[in-house]
């Protein structure tokens, strides 16, 4: 799913590499739990993921794809298609409702679009589905954002990754925000949702304690050669 | 959901600066049209109010206050012309008809223009329409007056109703020529020009309203018992009520008896006119005989063409028109600005906004669309309602202005040139719109998924 190999990437003005990676491999359906402490380039590297930025050497294979191949364009399309991402503050649009916020993900992929068309779903009809198979009933899916608790609003923010059936979904430390019940709660309905769309998960935290529910723990500091 | 719908809702949660925005917008855009309109209907009422008269004559005076006071009834012309000196230029070889005019008198604040048969025969306004009747016929004697549509309306006068009208111009008079009641015989069709809002007489009533019998009976006469008690004072003033009051019911009963008159002499032995209005069998006669006017010796006299001298008085009002509509332009254009302050100020707190779309799919160009289609859609919003209240404004105000300006304006469609100021607004807002949305596009390109606020 995720190749990288001899990636190097420095922000602009710096005289010293933030990320170097020589290799990392990640495989299709695979749950990986990136740690790494504050600074260690975790958001970094999930922006040159997300192709947002690029690498200045090496390069990023996603699903059999070169990203550094791709212009801008190509590459904020591949992303739309392919990417679905859960943010630490969850990211939602505070003017649409939950069930807008979902519908959202795929408004701007049509590959996602056409992924429902044959699953024979409409865009609302699929977030209605996972809003619910997350467990907010259709009271809530209609009401305001800003009214839902912290846990209800990852969960649409999780639903809104999922749409479409991206491949593979990066979670930026989503639980930082939610107690260790409804942690441990939000990451098993994660794990549930990606069996059932097959979806890769790369899941990055700081907390190192959440590391035995996944499949395979990487440390971030090992890694990167420019931190060591 | 369409990017569109995504404006749209975007704008809906920042409803309160954005309403202000689209409010300014909607007042300019109203503001701008109805200055438009009004300009528009002035012009056309003006250039409309006289036409197929080749020439204007009267005493020697500017050419436009020549106009303004014959044909406008604005302001006094200082002087007559003799009817000598009028009977001898009606003479002149080429002449087709000749229409005196005799003002200085007015009824209830309408100007009372003494003329004779011809000014029914010859006057021409508009595209050389002539005068029609809505009601009744034109006078044939000295007690009968032709009033205009307006008066009628206003004064709420009828066909057969007798009226004094009043010795100088103004709403106030002090002399009244109670002497010479005059009968309705014709209530005009309206023709949106100062006919409408005049009493056409017969050269004779003047005369009669002006000459020594009544100067006489005026002096003796019951008004002047006002300088005698108080007690006196009371009695004529009960007496003329009842007096009116009388007068109203032999005007119901006796409506159409009245207009069974005799034709009798309109023009009487006038000593001076105020102007006379000219057309010529050929227009060649139109300069040679105005030549012979400007250097008539008898007496010294201005002969105008009507057409160049409205030309010259429109183009000197064209400047404030023009200023007029640059300042409306300029309104536009600071709400325009206002809407470029509120979009960008705002710009700063939706770089999240703008990072979340980017972190599900959205483009930069997406971005950039959504935030130039919001501006699209402020902009179109604040000209409908403008247009709104452009139409609410003419409702409103269409009455005003006709009362108070003579400019009567009509409840149409938008014009193509109104349309095309709301396109030249629609594409400067787009314009204006770009500018925010070009900052967003970068913002989005360097902030890429993370948010730097």
């Amino acid at each position: 799913m995720i190749q990288i190999s001899d990636l190097t990437f420095s922000w602009p003005g710096q005289s010293n590499p933030t990320l170097q990676i020589k290799d990392l491999q990640i495989k299709t359906g695979e749950r990986l739990f990136l740690h790494g402490p504050s600074g260690s380039g975790k958001s970094t590297l999930l922006s040159l993921l997300a192709g947002i930025q690029c690498a200045q050497q090496g390069n990023i294979k996603i699903l059999n794809e070169d990203l550094s191949a791709l212009n801008d364009a190509k590459r904020d399309k591949f992303r739309a298609d392919h990417i679905g991402t859960i943010f630490q503050n969850f990211n939602l649009l505070p003017y649409l409702s939950p069930i807008d916020n979902v519908v959202l993900g795929c408004n701007f992929s049509k590959r996602r679009q056409a992924n429902l068309k044959t699953e024979g779903a409409t865009a609302t009809s699929q977030a209605t589905r996972l809003l619910d198979e997350l467990g907010l009933d259709e009271n809530t899916q209609h009401r305001a954002v800003n009214e839902l608790s912290i846990g209800q609003q990852q969960r649409v923010a999780a639903a809104r990754a999922f749409i479409g059936r991206p491949e593979l979904i990066i979670a930026d430390e989503p639980t930082s925000a939610l107690d260790a019940d409804n942690r441990d709660i939000f990451i098993r309905q994660l794990f549930e949702q990606a069996q059932q769309y097959q979806a890769t998960i790369l899941f990055v935290s700081h907390d190192a304690s959440l590391a035995p529910l996944f499949d395979r723990k990487v440390s971030l500091a090992d890694i990167n050669g420019a931190s060591l | 959901m369409t990017l569109i719908n995504l404006a749209f809702k975007s704008i809906i949660n920042r409803k309160a600066s954005v309403l202000l925005t689209l409010f300014t917008i909607a007042i300019s855009v109203m503001l701008l049209l109805s200055i438009e309109r009004v300009r528009q209907e002035a012009k056309q009422s003006f250039s409309n109010t006289i036409s197929g008269t080749d020439l204007i004559v009267g005493a020697r005076t500017g050419d436009i206050q020549l106009l303004l006071s014959s044909v406008f009834r604005i302001g006094h012309a200082n002087n007559g012309l003799s009817w000598q000196s009028y009977e001898y230029i009606k003479a002149q070889k080429g002449v087709a008809w000749t229409i005196p005019i005799s003002l200085g008198d007015s009824h209830k604040g309408f100007s009372v223009l003494g003329s004779d048969d011809n000014y029914f025969k010859h006057y021409r306004y508009g595209s050389k329409q002539t005068l029609q009747f809505e009601h009744g016929r034109p006078y044939h004697n000295a007690q009968e007056v032709v009033i205009g549509s307006e008066v009628a309306k206003q004064l709420h006068y009828y066909l057969g109703q007798e009226i004094v009208v009043a010795h100088g111009m103004g709403n106030t008079s002090f002399h009244h020529h109670n002497d010479n009641p005059l009968v309705i015989v014709g209530i005009l069709e309206p023709t949106g020009t100062p006919v409408d809002k005049t009493l056409h007489v017969p050269l004779k009533a003047i005369e009669l309203m002006h000459g020594p019998k009544h100067s006489t009976e005026h002096t003796t006469g019951r008004k002047d018992s006002s300088e005698g008690h108080d007690h006196d004072h009371d009695h004529d003033h009960d007496h003329d009520h009842d007096h009116d009051h009388d007068h109203d019911h032999d005007h119901q009963s006796h409506n159409y008896e009245n207009l069974n008159s005799q034709p009798g002499d309109l023009i009487g032995q006038p000593k001076q006119i105020t102007a006379f209005l000219m057309g010529f069998d050929s227009p060649f006669y139109t300069l040679q005989i105005r030549r012979n006017i400007n250097i008539y010796k008898p007496e010294a006299l201005s002969a105008i063409m009507p057409g160049v001298t409205l030309r010259e008085l429109w183009s000197m009002l064209d400047i404030v028109e023009k200023i007029l509509l640059l300042f409306s332009g300029v309104v536009v254009l600071i709400s325009l600005l206002g809407m470029l302050t509120t979009l960008l100020s705002s710009l700063n707190q939706r770089r999240r906004e703008l990072a979340i779309l980017r972190s599900v799919g959205a483009r930069p160009r997406h971005i950039f669309a959504l935030m130039t289609s919001e501006a699209v859609l402020i902009t179109a919003l604040g000209c409908m309602l403008g247009v709104a209240l452009f139409y609410f404004l003419i409702v409103v105000g269409k009455g005003v202005l006709q009362a108070q300006f003579g400019i009567s304006i009509t409840i149409s469609m938008l014009s193509s040139y109104e349309l095309l100021l709301l396109g030249v607004i629609m594409v400067s807002g787009t314009i204006i719109g770009a500018i925010p949305a070009i900052r967003a596009y970068f913002y989005s390109l360097n902030d890429g998924m993370s948010i730097k606020v």
